[in-house]
Protein backbone atom coordinates (compact mmCIF):
# COMPACT_ATOMS: atom_id res chain seq x y z
CA UNK A 1 0.00 0.00 0.00
CA UNK A 2 1.31 3.31 -1.13
CA UNK A 3 1.53 6.04 1.36
CA UNK A 4 -0.39 8.09 -0.64
CA UNK A 5 -3.41 5.19 -0.14
CA UNK A 6 -2.33 5.53 3.73
CA UNK A 7 -3.26 9.12 3.32
CA UNK A 8 -6.31 9.14 2.36
CA UNK A 9 -7.46 6.78 4.87
CA UNK A 10 -6.52 8.94 7.40
CA UNK A 11 -7.63 12.72 5.87
CA UNK A 12 -11.08 11.50 4.86
CA UNK A 13 -13.70 12.69 7.04
CA UNK A 14 -17.85 12.21 6.76
CA UNK A 15 -18.70 15.54 5.29
CA UNK A 16 -22.34 16.91 6.30
CA UNK A 17 -22.03 20.85 4.64
CA UNK A 18 -21.72 20.43 0.80
CA UNK A 19 -21.32 23.18 -1.51
CA UNK A 20 -23.54 24.18 -4.40
CA UNK A 21 -20.66 23.10 -6.64
CA UNK A 22 -21.80 20.49 -9.30
CA UNK A 23 -20.16 16.98 -9.30
CA UNK A 24 -18.34 16.43 -12.32
CA UNK A 25 -20.20 13.49 -14.57
CA UNK A 26 -16.76 11.83 -14.81
CA UNK A 27 -16.34 11.55 -10.90
CA UNK A 28 -19.48 10.22 -10.28
CA UNK A 29 -18.57 7.40 -12.58
CA UNK A 30 -14.99 6.59 -11.02
CA UNK A 31 -16.77 6.45 -7.72
CA UNK A 32 -19.31 4.10 -9.31
CA UNK A 33 -16.50 2.04 -10.82
CA UNK A 34 -14.26 1.71 -7.47
CA UNK A 35 -17.44 0.08 -6.05
CA UNK A 36 -17.16 -2.27 -8.26
CA UNK A 37 -13.56 -3.46 -6.97
CA UNK A 38 -14.90 -3.52 -3.45
CA UNK A 39 -14.19 -6.76 -1.58
CA UNK A 40 -17.89 -8.56 -1.54
CA UNK A 41 -18.98 -12.35 0.02
CA UNK A 42 -17.99 -14.89 -2.71
CA UNK A 43 -17.14 -12.13 -5.18
CA UNK A 44 -21.08 -12.22 -6.12
CA UNK A 45 -22.69 -9.52 -6.95
CA UNK A 46 -26.10 -9.31 -4.89
CA UNK A 47 -26.12 -5.55 -4.66
CA UNK A 48 -27.60 -2.60 -6.95
CA UNK A 49 -26.16 0.48 -6.82
CA UNK A 50 -28.99 3.74 -8.03
CA UNK A 51 -27.30 6.98 -8.67
CA UNK A 52 -29.21 10.10 -8.11
CA UNK A 53 -28.41 13.57 -9.94
CA UNK A 54 -31.57 14.65 -10.34
CA UNK A 55 -32.43 18.15 -8.34
CA UNK A 56 -36.05 17.20 -7.79
CA UNK A 57 -34.88 13.68 -6.67
CA UNK A 58 -32.25 14.78 -4.68
CA UNK A 59 -34.86 17.44 -2.69
CA UNK A 60 -37.28 14.69 -2.15
CA UNK A 61 -34.88 12.04 -1.05
CA UNK A 62 -33.40 14.70 1.44
CA UNK A 63 -36.82 15.23 2.55
CA UNK A 64 -37.07 11.41 3.76
CA UNK A 65 -33.95 11.21 5.20
CA UNK A 66 -33.98 12.75 8.29
CA UNK A 67 -30.20 11.67 8.87
CA UNK A 68 -28.93 13.43 6.16
CA UNK A 69 -27.52 16.71 7.15
CA UNK A 70 -25.72 17.12 3.63
CA UNK A 71 -27.50 18.97 0.55
CA UNK A 72 -25.32 16.59 -1.47
CA UNK A 73 -24.80 17.29 -5.23
CA UNK A 74 -25.72 13.31 -5.80
CA UNK A 75 -26.52 10.15 -4.06
CA UNK A 76 -25.66 6.71 -4.89
CA UNK A 77 -28.17 4.51 -3.28
CA UNK A 78 -26.93 0.90 -2.44
CA UNK A 79 -29.42 -1.91 -2.17
CA UNK A 80 -29.70 -5.27 -1.30
CA UNK A 81 -31.00 -7.23 -4.24
CA UNK A 82 -32.52 -10.16 -2.58
CA UNK A 83 -33.68 -12.10 -6.10
CA UNK A 84 -29.74 -12.18 -6.39
CA UNK A 85 -29.18 -13.34 -2.64
CA UNK A 86 -31.69 -16.41 -3.25
CA UNK A 87 -30.17 -17.52 -6.26
CA UNK A 88 -26.35 -17.17 -5.22
CA UNK A 89 -27.61 -19.64 -1.90
CA UNK A 90 -26.72 -17.66 1.05
CA UNK A 91 -28.34 -18.91 3.84
CA UNK A 92 -31.35 -16.37 5.98
CA UNK A 93 -28.84 -15.66 8.84
CA UNK A 94 -26.39 -14.41 6.09
CA UNK A 95 -24.63 -11.17 7.27
CA UNK A 96 -22.64 -11.05 3.96
CA UNK A 97 -25.48 -8.50 2.13
CA UNK A 98 -24.54 -6.55 4.99
CA UNK A 99 -21.36 -6.76 5.31
CA UNK A 100 -20.85 -5.97 1.44
CA UNK A 101 -22.70 -3.34 1.72
CA UNK A 102 -20.17 -1.43 4.73
CA UNK A 103 -17.04 -2.46 1.99
CA UNK A 104 -18.61 -0.65 -1.14
CA UNK A 105 -19.61 2.06 1.34
CA UNK A 106 -16.01 3.20 2.35
CA UNK A 107 -14.60 1.92 -1.21
CA UNK A 108 -16.74 4.60 -2.78
CA UNK A 109 -15.94 7.21 0.10
CA UNK A 110 -12.24 6.73 -0.32
CA UNK A 111 -12.64 7.22 -4.13
CA UNK A 112 -14.38 10.29 -3.47
CA UNK A 113 -12.00 11.27 -1.13
CA UNK A 114 -9.22 10.56 -3.63
CA UNK A 115 -10.68 12.72 -6.53
CA UNK A 116 -11.22 15.39 -4.23
CA UNK A 117 -14.93 14.87 -3.34
CA UNK A 118 -16.93 14.93 -0.26
CA UNK A 119 -18.93 12.36 1.06
CA UNK A 120 -21.38 11.39 3.90
CA UNK A 121 -22.67 8.06 4.67
CA UNK A 122 -27.09 8.42 5.66
CA UNK A 123 -28.82 5.35 6.93
CA UNK A 124 -31.71 7.36 8.53
CA UNK A 125 -34.18 7.33 5.76
CA UNK A 126 -37.82 5.65 5.48
CA UNK A 127 -36.84 2.73 2.73
CA UNK A 128 -40.91 2.57 1.98
CA UNK A 129 -40.40 6.47 0.75
CA UNK A 130 -37.37 6.08 -1.22
CA UNK A 131 -38.41 2.94 -3.06
CA UNK A 132 -41.55 5.07 -3.67
CA UNK A 133 -39.57 8.57 -5.06
CA UNK A 134 -37.02 5.96 -7.06
CA UNK A 135 -39.44 3.70 -8.02
CA UNK A 136 -37.43 0.54 -6.99
CA UNK A 137 -38.46 -2.93 -7.25
CA UNK A 138 -39.67 -4.99 -4.47
CA UNK A 139 -36.73 -7.36 -5.02
CA UNK A 140 -34.00 -4.58 -4.02
CA UNK A 141 -33.91 -3.46 -0.68
CA UNK A 142 -33.00 0.45 -0.21
CA UNK A 143 -30.28 -0.05 2.26
CA UNK A 144 -27.70 2.79 2.44
CA UNK A 145 -26.87 6.59 0.66
CA UNK A 146 -23.65 7.53 -0.10
CA UNK A 147 -24.09 11.41 -0.32
CA UNK A 148 -21.57 13.32 -2.75
CA UNK A 149 -20.80 16.91 -3.40
CA UNK A 150 -17.96 19.75 -2.33
CA UNK A 151 -17.07 20.26 1.37
CA UNK A 152 -18.29 23.56 2.32
CA UNK A 153 -14.85 25.34 3.72
CA UNK A 154 -16.50 26.06 7.15
CA UNK A 155 -19.41 24.49 9.66
CA UNK A 156 -18.81 21.33 9.01
CA UNK A 157 -20.20 19.00 11.83
CA UNK A 158 -17.43 17.35 13.91
CA UNK A 159 -18.80 14.28 15.74
CA UNK A 160 -16.68 13.43 18.68
CA UNK A 161 -15.87 10.19 18.65
CA UNK A 162 -17.53 8.03 21.68
CA UNK A 163 -16.61 4.97 23.18
CA UNK A 164 -20.12 3.13 25.38
CA UNK A 165 -21.54 6.60 25.25
CA UNK A 166 -18.94 8.54 26.62
CA UNK A 167 -16.78 10.99 25.04
CA UNK A 168 -13.30 9.74 24.49
CA UNK A 169 -9.97 10.16 22.39
CA UNK A 170 -9.72 6.91 20.48
CA UNK A 171 -6.56 5.63 19.01
CA UNK A 172 -5.81 2.17 17.13
CA UNK A 173 -4.37 1.08 20.26
CA UNK A 174 -6.95 1.69 22.16
CA UNK A 175 -9.43 -0.42 19.57
CA UNK A 176 -7.21 -3.41 19.63
CA UNK A 177 -6.33 -6.44 22.11
CA UNK A 178 -3.41 -8.82 21.01
CA UNK A 179 -4.03 -12.39 20.88
CA UNK A 180 -6.05 -14.15 23.69
CA UNK A 181 -8.17 -12.74 26.21
CA UNK A 182 -7.00 -13.49 30.02
CA UNK A 183 -9.56 -15.40 31.83
CA UNK B 1 -46.62 40.62 15.00
CA UNK B 2 -46.72 38.71 11.76
CA UNK B 3 -50.37 37.66 11.20
CA UNK B 4 -50.01 35.92 7.75
CA UNK B 5 -48.58 32.35 7.05
CA UNK B 6 -45.19 32.44 6.90
CA UNK B 7 -44.70 29.17 5.17
CA UNK B 8 -44.86 28.63 1.62
CA UNK B 9 -47.06 25.60 0.94
CA UNK B 10 -44.21 23.45 -0.31
CA UNK B 11 -42.04 24.52 2.65
CA UNK B 12 -44.83 23.47 5.13
CA UNK B 13 -44.76 20.16 3.10
CA UNK B 14 -40.77 19.64 3.73
CA UNK B 15 -41.55 20.13 7.40
CA UNK B 16 -44.74 17.71 7.88
CA UNK B 17 -42.70 15.48 5.37
CA UNK B 18 -39.57 15.02 7.86
CA UNK B 19 -41.52 15.05 10.52
CA UNK B 20 -43.54 11.97 9.76
CA UNK B 21 -40.91 10.32 8.16
CA UNK B 22 -38.69 11.08 11.72
CA UNK B 23 -41.56 9.01 13.74
CA UNK B 24 -40.68 6.04 11.42
CA UNK B 25 -37.09 6.07 11.10
CA UNK B 26 -36.61 6.78 14.75
CA UNK B 27 -38.38 3.07 15.53
CA UNK B 28 -34.64 1.94 14.00
CA UNK B 29 -32.27 4.92 15.49
CA UNK B 30 -30.69 5.00 18.38
CA UNK B 31 -33.37 6.65 21.32
CA UNK B 32 -31.36 10.02 21.64
CA UNK B 33 -31.69 10.66 18.30
CA UNK B 34 -35.20 11.95 18.89
CA UNK B 35 -34.06 14.73 20.48
CA UNK B 36 -31.42 15.76 17.97
CA UNK B 37 -34.32 15.00 15.18
CA UNK B 38 -36.51 17.84 16.67
CA UNK B 39 -33.99 20.57 17.05
CA UNK B 40 -33.23 20.00 13.64
CA UNK B 41 -37.09 20.21 12.65
CA UNK B 42 -36.85 23.31 14.78
CA UNK B 43 -33.93 24.81 12.43
CA UNK B 44 -35.91 23.59 9.56
CA UNK B 45 -39.10 26.17 10.40
CA UNK B 46 -36.82 28.90 11.92
CA UNK B 47 -34.79 28.62 8.27
CA UNK B 48 -38.39 28.73 6.94
CA UNK B 49 -39.45 32.03 8.58
CA UNK B 50 -36.63 34.09 9.09
CA UNK B 51 -36.61 36.86 7.70
CA UNK B 52 -40.76 36.92 7.53
CA UNK B 53 -41.44 37.68 11.22
CA UNK B 54 -41.56 40.57 13.51
CA UNK B 55 -38.01 42.49 14.77
CA UNK B 56 -38.18 41.32 17.94
CA UNK B 57 -39.04 37.23 16.69
CA UNK B 58 -35.94 37.81 14.12
CA UNK B 59 -34.03 38.52 16.73
CA UNK B 60 -34.36 35.50 18.78
CA UNK B 61 -34.50 33.26 15.52
CA UNK B 62 -30.88 34.84 14.94
CA UNK B 63 -30.00 34.03 18.60
CA UNK B 64 -30.28 30.87 18.23
CA UNK B 65 -28.41 29.66 15.55
CA UNK B 66 -24.96 29.27 17.29
CA UNK B 67 -26.58 27.49 20.08
CA UNK B 68 -28.45 24.59 18.47
CA UNK B 69 -25.58 24.28 15.94
CA UNK B 70 -23.39 23.18 18.91
CA UNK B 71 -26.29 21.31 20.59
CA UNK B 72 -26.24 19.00 17.09
CA UNK B 73 -22.04 19.34 17.12
CA UNK B 74 -21.88 18.05 20.73
CA UNK B 75 -25.00 15.37 20.11
CA UNK B 76 -22.73 12.62 21.34
CA UNK B 77 -21.68 13.97 24.94
CA UNK B 78 -24.67 14.14 26.57
CA UNK B 79 -24.39 16.09 29.47
CA UNK B 80 -22.76 19.21 27.23
CA UNK B 81 -25.64 18.40 24.80
CA UNK B 82 -28.80 18.79 27.43
CA UNK B 83 -26.52 21.88 28.50
CA UNK B 84 -27.03 23.30 25.08
CA UNK B 85 -30.26 22.93 24.95
CA UNK B 86 -31.23 24.00 28.42
CA UNK B 87 -28.93 27.00 27.48
CA UNK B 88 -31.50 27.12 24.02
CA UNK B 89 -34.90 26.89 26.33
CA UNK B 90 -34.16 29.21 28.75
CA UNK B 91 -33.14 31.74 25.51
CA UNK B 92 -36.83 30.85 24.26
CA UNK B 93 -38.82 30.91 27.38
CA UNK B 94 -37.06 34.66 27.95
CA UNK B 95 -37.91 35.54 24.40
CA UNK B 96 -41.66 34.55 25.62
CA UNK B 97 -41.83 36.35 28.86
CA UNK B 98 -40.63 39.27 27.25
CA UNK B 99 -43.48 38.95 24.35
CA UNK B 100 -46.23 38.64 26.76
CA UNK B 101 -44.94 41.40 29.10
CA UNK B 102 -44.18 39.50 31.90
CA UNK B 103 -41.01 40.88 33.09
CA UNK B 104 -42.50 43.78 34.52
CA UNK B 105 -45.16 41.62 36.37
CA UNK B 106 -44.62 41.32 40.05
CA UNK B 107 -45.88 39.52 42.45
Amino acid sequence: MSRDTLNVIKTRRVIRNMTDQPLEQEKLEKILESARWAPVGGNQRIHRFVAVQDPTLLRLLRMVSPGMFQKPQAIILICIDWDAVESENFSEIEKTPYIDVGSQMQTMMLAAHALGVGSGPVTSFSREAVRVILNIPVNLEPYLMVTLGYAAPTKQLPMQASVRGKKKKVTWQSLTDWERYKS
Amino acid sequence: MAEKMMLTEDQAIELFTFLVVSARTQLDDPHHYASMRLLTAAEILRDFITGHTSPETQKLLEATVDKSERAQIIMNDTEAFAGALDELCAMVAQFLVERNGLQERVP
